[in-house]
């Protein structure tokens, strides 16, 4: 009973964060923005603009819920919340603190018993891109239609890259469990973090899970200039809040899974480590972490505004032709370091070279396509 | 009552089938709630055909769960639209990893969602909408032989729950506890006191996978490269641009 009670608390502590969190990200958002584009920002309501989320919230419950006559209803209403409920379920896996210092009343981890972590979020995730799907095509509106064909590619090819650059952090630690990868990072101390030995997943998981979430440079399914909103034209009010709830949702938990599986998630030497057991040392931990995933959100919203958009083909060959081979090369060398005993530290160079040799070997091979097509159209004149 | 008791097979088949029957589109369009309950009621029937001594929370989830598949299943097969069909499938195959999860396979679970649902549904989806952007077709408003498929596939179902009535609960015993296979049907059927694989489910899956049946998954993959080279050489080449 007391099981099942803790577990309610949980989850309505973390629905109660993470929902707020998501107001204020769209708040820091644009503040971010506005700094980035020497401009003020939002700063009417209340000192520095802070009420604004409570504003917006407001306006948009108030706001009539327009469902237009030639939609697919069922779906259409069905979208939003399919988008904003598979992106909150993957948290039930994550551990958003340190589990092991939890209070009776609220653990730090909503289902500590499910050792799939991993899997576990990655079923959920690929199941989020219906909520995309069944919006676009249930507006039965042709940019709405090519917004959702366009995510559906995308999000299935990037899938793989994204699976297969976590194996080896899953090589590496021997399990699934996130909370257990990450102990046996702390307990390593800084040069046990996964960052040393699997750089470039870090790398390709980190665009990988930007381009699963359709955030900006990979927003090619909702992109303004050529498909008005894409996926979400014929939305408005409170279900396309739904929509953005669920892409800020899903931007919290990839910077809790960065944390978590290459950054030593609340570990940080000196303060906070197994050791420390001064009293207050689980609020010490909280906080790290907390920092750790607010600078990988901060970086996110700082990428937006610094690449432009790609192209689709290049969107494609990113994936297919840079990540994969990628992925895959990174996982045979974590394969052959455990298999024969190399030392983990040989990763390192490892990554570096794969990366470097990976770039020389695309921009060359580039490079020479340009050249031969530019001698194709002369020679055609 | 007697005569119910004797013939409960034959009455579960019947009532399956013949929901399933008249559900079938066809040119005319029926009630569908009654059939529907009617299907639901011969698939608890069969159910009810094998013993069961589990706790009443967890039979409680597995009829849930059971009956939710088998209902997706039959509005999958019977819907006219192929949107709904793929989306009422994604739906039967959550609902068959919920009795995954129930059996202590949750490694399973999540791996069947991911390519199911996640994958293969999404591409069913994908494909639809880029084949019928003209509304749903001629073949989708009627089904070819509804009474002869109806009628085969619940011969195939009696055939398999007969089967399984007669091999004894011994048998299954016997295959739940060799050492080595705790592959995918073994996984299922395993006790939850084996610590060892309990919490591991994926190290012993992996090492049934790549160890008993190395031959049959390396087999599956090579088919699978050559399924994918043929698919990317039929496949029309366009010089440039894609969508």
């Amino acid at each position: 009973m007391t099981e099942l009670i803790t577990t309610l608390i949980t989850i309505g502590f973390v629905l109660a964060c993470v929902l707020t969190a998501c107001m204020y990200l769209v708040l820091a958002e644009r503040k971010v923005s506005a700094w980035m584009q020497d401009r003020l920002g939002p700063n009417r309501v209340g000192p520095y603009g802070l009420i604004q989320p409570v504003a917006d919230a407001l306006k948009i419950l108030l706001k009539e819920g327009v469902i237009p006559s030639h939609v697919d209803k069922a779906l259409f209403l069905l979208a939003p919340a399919i988008s904003m409920f598979t992106t909150l379920l993957a948290f039930a896996v994550v551990p958003f603190g340190p589990v092991e210092e939890s209070f009776t009343w609220l653990r730090f981890l909503i289902a500590p018993d499910v050792n799939i972590g991993l899997v576990f979020i990655f079923a959920v995730g690929s199941l989020a891109v219906y909520g995309v799907i069944l919006g676009g095509w249930a507006s039965n509106n042709k940019y709405s239609a090519l917004g959702s064909l366009r995510a559906s590619a995308q999000v299935i090819s990037y899938e793989i890259p994204l699976g297969m650059s976590v194996l080896g952090v899953i090589l590496l630690s021997r399990t699934v469990d996130l909370n257990e990868i990450l102990n046996q990072q702390a307990k390593q101390g800084i040069f046990g973090w996964n960052i040393w030995c699997q750089p470039l997943a870090a790398l390709i998981f980190y665009v990988s899970s930007l381009a699963e979430s359709n955030r900006l440079p990979f927003d090619l399914s909702e992109c303004e200039q050529e498909l008005v909103g894409g996926y979400h034209t014929e939305y408005g009010g409170f279900r396309l809040v739904l929509f953005f709830l669920g892409e800020y949702t899903h931007l919290v938990t990839i910077s809790f899974l960065t944390a978590i599986l290459f950054f030593g998630g609340w570990h940080f030497p000196l303060i906070a480590t197994p050791e420390s057991a001064y009293t207050g040392a689980w609020l010490v931990k909280l906080l790290v972490l907390l920092a750790k995933v607010l600078f990988s959100v901060l970086l996110i919203m700082l990428i937006r505004w610094t690449i432009p958009r790609f192209r689709f083909d290049q969107l494609m060959e990113l994936t297919w032709k840079v990540f994969f081979p990628l992925a895959l090369a990174n996982m045979v060398a974590v394969m052959t370091v455990l298999q024969f005993g190399i030392n983990r530290w040989a990763l390192l160079p490892i990554s570096v070279a794969l990366f470097v040799l990976f770039g020389v070997f695309t921009v060359t091979a580039k490079r020479l396509e340009l050249a031969r097509r530019r001698r194709a159209s002369l020679a055609m004149h | 009552m007697q005569w119910i008791e004797e013939h409960w097979q034959a009455i579960a088949l019947v009532l399956l089938g013949g929901g399933i029957w008249w559900l079938l589109p066809r040119s005319v369009s029926r009630r569908r709630i009654g059939p529907l309950a009617a299907s639901l009621v011969g698939g608890y029937m069969l159910a009810r055909l094998f013993p069961a001594d589990s706790p009443v929370g967890e039979s409680f989830l597995f009829f849930t769960f059971a009956g939710a598949a088998l209902l997706c299943a039959i509005l999958m097969i019977t819907n006219r639209n192929p949107v709904y069909a793929a989306l009422w499938f994604a739906l039967a195959t959550l609902c068959v990893c919920g009795l995954f999860w129930l059996q202590f396979a949750p490694f399973l679970a999540a791996a069947t969602v991911i390519v199911y649902a996640g994958a293969i549904v999404v591409t069913f989806v994908f494909v639809i909408m880029l084949a019928q952007q003209s509304g749903a077709t001629a073949y989708d408003q009627r089904s070819r032989q509804p009474l002869l498929a109806t009628i085969g596939a619940m011969l195939l179902l009696s055939l398999l729950i007969n089967m399984m009535l007669a091999s004894s609960p011994d048998d299954l015993q016997v295959a739940a506890q060799r050492p080595t296979a705790t592959a995918a049907a073994g996984a299922l059927s395993v006790p939850p006191d084996q610590q060892s694989i309990a919490h591991a489910p994926m190290r012993g899956l992996g090492r049934s996978l790549f160890g008993d049946y190395l031959f049959a998954v390396e087999l599956a993959g090579t088919l699978l490269l050559v399924a994918t080279i043929g698919a990317i050489a039929i496949a029309p080449r366009r010089s440039r641009g894609t969508l």
